[in-house]
């Protein structure tokens, strides 16, 4: 099932024919303070509603897409955790130490919206596209073995990043969390659609130029292991993300008037754009530096 | 004004004499728990003082078994990095901020639960926080930024040192109750200076953390200009300008940990550790030397 926000603050699900119908109204039995309690209540409650749902999406067309306005999936989750690194870049090194970060929610926006690049002097502004898990239950210290049962669905990810902001050494992820840097789109696919989550492929195309083309199944540590661990540290909450970390090769520079298409196999595709009032300018197409840098961390022996 | 939210829900105003309850002013504001109720409650704080003062005076003092954080779960947990020059005259360091997660708060009185995970040593951090209370974006470094705070409060930045991949670490400051909030949000027009601020932190009647805010390398005004440049803050934000490292030291099971700031008022707590783990008593002075060599490279 793909579960769509849309227009000013609904929820749809998007039927077999493709047509968006609206659900909204099924969720106001649980008196959301804003919308941003529609999604974690469908969640927590979908058991129930499910066959409403599933009759709804069935039983008639609904909204044509192209003539709905799509937003971010999530819309102001409790925590944003991405996965630092975790992928193999195309090597065989093993796993480095599993570690993560916060992301700001005020930096979501959805399809067709626009990333606007700060004055900042970062040395570059990445995208860095990402496989998302959306979180189906609140979640803390769980098992390997049942994190997949906390999990309610997928969705995609880019996570926009200014490097070379901050203290030198330190690492602070800041520069991802600037406003308009969390790209969600263009759905929530629920787990049961994507059976094998390591078999999806993940591209980035540039105002028409590929970019990041990569496999899921480059992952250094698989799902389970992320949200048993990420819990471990910290309770999640229904609607809470984990975005599973990016693949380097491929990266390249956002600037100015750049359309961006992301998109991964069995999810779909979303766009969204880039303005920045400085107009900047880098070189065009795949940072080979970055993806160099990256891959060459595994070649030595540990991380620090 | 010295805001609080008591254990059964209620928002109060502490007096000398005690808490009086002031939920009335608020009671329109809808809420599933407290964790959505305080940032909607900070939102309307200043166009609503002059009711919540006038209740605050004419009420009794209620009986009070005990206060969440004044902020249970903010929107957004933000923590400065290092950020006090530790008692040197060095030029300071590039300003730079992470965002912990805002489950790890927890309230006066509370417990801080040390995770099995093979941390090298669990320290304690004490810091002047900021509570936002307004929409804010892009903030002057100057007292303008203050107007988008509804107070200050004190924080525990419990850190568990060596997880995580490269540099100091972070998701070691992210464990569920690894930042005890409180006791009371102090609204900002009662303190007039908060770069002139006394931070004392002492566990089992040890003092350990002893600093002004006066050492604060980048101001609470810069603090805000900074963050705001980056990110949307929003009511019940909170923000933590860093501690100074001189001073401190393990934490363990069973310790009892009193932390004070001039004017915003004492926050306790206490450590368990299933593992019972133990590390040296006392200030850790290799990392207060480290901090304090940090930037002189």
């Amino acid at each position: 099932m793909r579960i769509a926000a849309f227009d000013d603050h609904k929820l749809g699900v998007v039927g077999a024919d493709g047509t968006l119908v609206d659900i909204t109204d099924l969720l106001q039995q649980y008196e959301p303070l804003g919308p941003e309690d529609l999604l974690p209540d469908l969640i927590t409650h979908f058991g129930e509603l499910k066959p409403e749902i599933e009759r709804r999406a069935g039983a008639r067309a609904g909204l044509p897409l192209d003539r709905v306005r799509l937003r971010s999936p999530v819309t102001r989750p409790t925590k944003i955790v991405c996965l630092i690194g975790n992928y193999r870049e195309g090597t065989d090194r093993p796993p480095q130490i599993l570690d993560f970060f916060f992301k700001s929610p005020e930096a979501i926006i959805g399809p067709g919206d626009t990333v606007v690049l700060p004055p900042h002097p970062a040395t570059i502004f990445h995208h860095e596209a990402e496989l998302a898990v959306v979180i189906g239950r609140e979640a803390k210290s769980v098992a390997e073995a049942d994190a997949m049962d906390a999990i309610f669905g997928y969705t995609i990810f880019n996570d926009i990043s200014a490097r070379g902001l901050g203290r030198s050494g330190i690492s602070s992820f800041l520069g991802k969390s600037f406003d308009t840097f969390a790209a969600f789109g263009p759905w929530i696919v629920t787990k049961d659609e994507i059976p094998d989550p390591y078999a999806l492929q993940v591209t980035v195309d540039v105002s028409g130029e590929r970019r990041q083309d990569y496999p899921t199944s480059d992952m250094e540590r698989p799902i389970h292991e992320l949200v048993a661990y990420i819990s471990s540290v910290s309770t999640l909450h229904p609607g809470d993300v984990i975005c599973c970390g990016t693949n380097h090769q491929g990266l390249g520079a956002l600037q100015d008037g750049d359309v961006v298409v992301t998109s991964i196999s069995g999810i779909g595709s979303f766009t969204f754009y880039v303005r920045d009032e400085l107009r900047r300018e880098w070189p065009r197409g795949i940072d080979r530096e970055t993806a160099q840098r990256v891959r060459a961390v595994g070649q030595r022996p540990a991380a620090q | 004004m010295r805001l609080v939210l008591t254990s059964d829900n209620r928002i109060g105003v502490q007096r000398e004499d005690g808490i009086v309850d002031v939920s009335a002013a608020f009671a329109d504001i809808p809420y599933r728990m407290s964790a959505d109720r305080m940032p909607r409650v900070l939102a309307v704080l200043r166009e609503r003082r002059a009711r919540v003062e006038e209740l605050a005076a004419s009420g009794e003092p209620m009986r009070v078994a005990g206060l969440q954080a004044p902020v249970p779960r903010p929107p957004k947990l933000i923590a400065a990095f290092g950020n006090y020059r530790e008692g040197t005259d060095r030029e300071r360091q590039a300003q730079d901020m992470f965002l912990e997660s805002p489950d790890s708060v927890i309230g006066p009185g509370g417990t801080v639960i040390l995770p099995p995970h093979p941390v090298t040593i669990f320290h304690h951090e004490a810091e002047l926080a900021l509570v936002v209370g307004a929409r804010a974006k892009n903030l002057p470094a100057d007292e303008r930024a203050l107007e988008a705070l509804a107070g200050y409060t004190c924080a525990i930045d419990v850190s568990g040192r060596g997880l995580g991949r490269m540099g100091p670490s972070r998701i070691g400051k992210s464990f569920d109750t690894f930042t005890p909030l409180g006791p009371a949000i102090v609204t900002t027009d009662e303190v007039p200076d908060p770069q002139s601020l006394r931070v004392t932190l002492s566990v089992n009647g040890e003092l350990r953390q002893d600093y002004s805010t006066s050492d604060m390398e980048y101001s609470v005004v810069e603090i805000l200009a900074f963050i705001s440049s980056y990110m949307t803050l929003v009511p019940g934000d909170v923000i933590m300008c860093g501690t100074n490292h001189q001073g401190l030291g393990a934490l363990q099971d069973g310790d009892h940990v009193v932390m004070t700031i001039e004017r915003i008022g004492t926050l306790e707590v206490t450590v368990r550790d299933s593992l019972k783990r133990e590390w040296p008593r006392g200030i850790d002075q290799e990392i207060a030397a480290r901090a304090r060599g940090a930037a002189r490279s």
